[in-house]
């Protein structure tokens, strides 16, 4: 399994969290924009976070959920992979 | 000092998704038709409980009508709640345009007897089969009774006084005196109703405590009230939303005004304390007739609550006739909800829109199922009677114990 979480993922995740769909292709040109632009509301991040834990079976930290845009979350998530693999 | 302008709460817009039509006009169409659409009990999970009959809303295809989102973070109850307002607000012409200008003006009640049942049974199996960690979090909101007032007041941007009423059965009348209420009190537009999903597994599973609910199967027996053949209510999904809007303001924007909700009353008596209702109900409907100013005689048809559970029924008629004395024995008595199910705190919304469209259209419509009563009511049945109606008096009890009582006059096409 990637230890990476990539746009696409993240895509997927979102779909699948909060119902909301946005393409990795969009995902990516606006990661800058954040969250609720998309549609993602604090708790559709929590589900996504969620998600993330039970997939790799590592806990994020507490500052993933309260992550602004899409750029900084994977950021930060694939930084907290990456320590941990 | 001169005393404010009065401010009259008006129906400007009706929105229905129920068992027998999932628009306003297929649903008046079937109630005036008398057609019966209760049937065997299909929905996953639930065909094998000791419930057998019921109304399912079977031609509503949500991801049709609703945000991918929405059809994620909310249950069914919401789904039907977010149609419902659809409706009524085109119904009323009220568009996004009209409320953007002012939210603060337009807000939400609803009401709500058993919640995001489907939703919540999801996530809790997932609580216990997998762990707290696989529960999504939009199970801390939507299995909620105060989902769909929330995620309508988002949805269509509704920054108005919002509310939510949890108040049994008869809430769903109270949810929209306190539309009546809010718009006497201020505010332009109250987007007010019920809309309840209790066909699915763990909701009937509850249900199936209820002495009342019948567990018959034969559609056309199940749902008898008011005859010698009553044996419990048959339950049903969906509901109504009506857009109740300040007179003036319908006016100004050249909106008709369908009916008036005119007074409102409820009571407590205790849960299934059937004789009791009596005394409830009939000093609601005096209650409800006195905000109204309103004389007994001047009432020109009843949508009884219709339990179906003999001791009830025969409350209801004895109040029918406290409260409106020989009168109660003339005026013409209805229950379309035989016909397809009582859909908790909806139940009483759905009459009220039914109540409307009659006056419209100067018609009772029937009470399916129903024949030889054994009460001393006129109660309408096997076909729509015409009739004048000028006004209805709507009334609801629930299991838990509330009796409530509304009544309706008819709108004034135009004031101007």
């Amino acid at each position: 399994m990637s230890t990476q979480v990539t746009v696409e993922d993240l895509a997927d995740l979102m779909k699948k969290a909060a119902g909301v769909t946005v393409a990795p292709q969009e995902l990516e040109q606006r990661s800058a924009s954040g969250f609720d632009a998309f549609g993602i509301d604090s708790l559709g991040l929590l589900g996504i976070v969620g998600e993330l834990e039970n997939v790799h079976g590592v806990p994020m930290p507490p500052d993933a959920e309260r992550c602004k845009t899409p750029r900084q979350f994977l950021d930060l998530v694939n930084s907290t992979l990456m320590a941990g693999a | 000092m001169s005393s404010p302008p009065t401010r009259r709460a008006a129906v400007t817009g009706i929105g229905v998704v129920a068992p027998n039509g999932t628009t306003t006009e297929t649903f008046w169409k079937s109630c005036q038709d008398g057609i019966g659409v209760l049937d065997r009990v299909t929905r996953e999970g639930c065909e094998h409980l000791p419930l057998r009959v019921a109304g399912e809303v079977r031609s509503f295809d949500p991801s049709s009508l609703v945000e991918e989102r929405y059809l994620v973070q909310t249950d069914r109850f919401t789904h039907f709640a977010m149609a419902a307002a659809d409706i009524a607000l085109d119904d009323a012409r009220l568009g996004a345009a009209d409320i953007g200008d002012a939210p603060f003006s337009a807000g939400v009640v609803t009401a709500a007897g058993s919640g995001g049942g489907e939703f919540g049974q999801r996530e809790l199996q997932r609580l216990w089969s997998q762990g707290s960690r696989f529960v999504g979090p939009y199970q801390s909101i939507a299995w909620f009774y105060a989902a769909s007032t929330g995620q309508i007041s988002i949805r269509r941007g509704l920054k108005g006084p919002c509310g939510v009423v949890a108040a049994d059965e008869a809430g769903g009348l109270d949810a929209l005196a306190h539309a009546a209420r809010a718009v006497r009190r201020g505010t332009d537009v109250i987007v007010a109703g019920a809309t309840e999903a209790p066909l699915a597994p763990y909701s009937v599973v509850c249900q199936l405590g209820y002495d009342e609910l019948s567990t018959h199967d034969d559609p056309a027996r199940a749902y008898r009230p008011f005859t010698s053949g009553a044996c419990g209510f048959v339950p049903a999904e969906g509901g109504a939303v009506l857009v109740v809007e300040e007179e003036s303001t319908a006016r100004v924007r050249g909106a008709s005004v369908r009916a008036y909700l005119a007074g409102h009353a409820s009571t407590f008596t205790g849960a299934s304390c059937w004789e009791r209702t009596r005394e409830g109900l009939a000093q609601a409907i005096r209650g409800a007739l006195e905000e109204s100013d309103c004389a007994p005689e001047e009432i020109d048809v009843v949508f009884a609550d219709a339990l179906g559970v003999p001791e009830a029924d025969r409350a209801e008629a004895l109040a029918i006739a406290d409260a409106l004395g020989a009168h109660g024995g003339r005026v013409p008595v209805t229950a379309p909800k035989t016909g397809f199910g009582r859909a908790y705190c909806a139940a009483p919304v759905l009459d009220v829109a039914a109540a409307v469209l009659a006056m419209e259209r100067g018609m009772v419509p029937p009470t399916p199922n129903v024949f030889d009563i054994c009460h001393d009511l006129d109660l309408v049945t096997a076909r729509a009677r015409p009739a004048e109606l000028r006004t209805a008096l709507v009334l609801s009890r629930g299991l838990m114990g509330s009796n409530s009582a509304l009544v309706l006059r008819r709108g004034v096409a135009d004031a101007s």
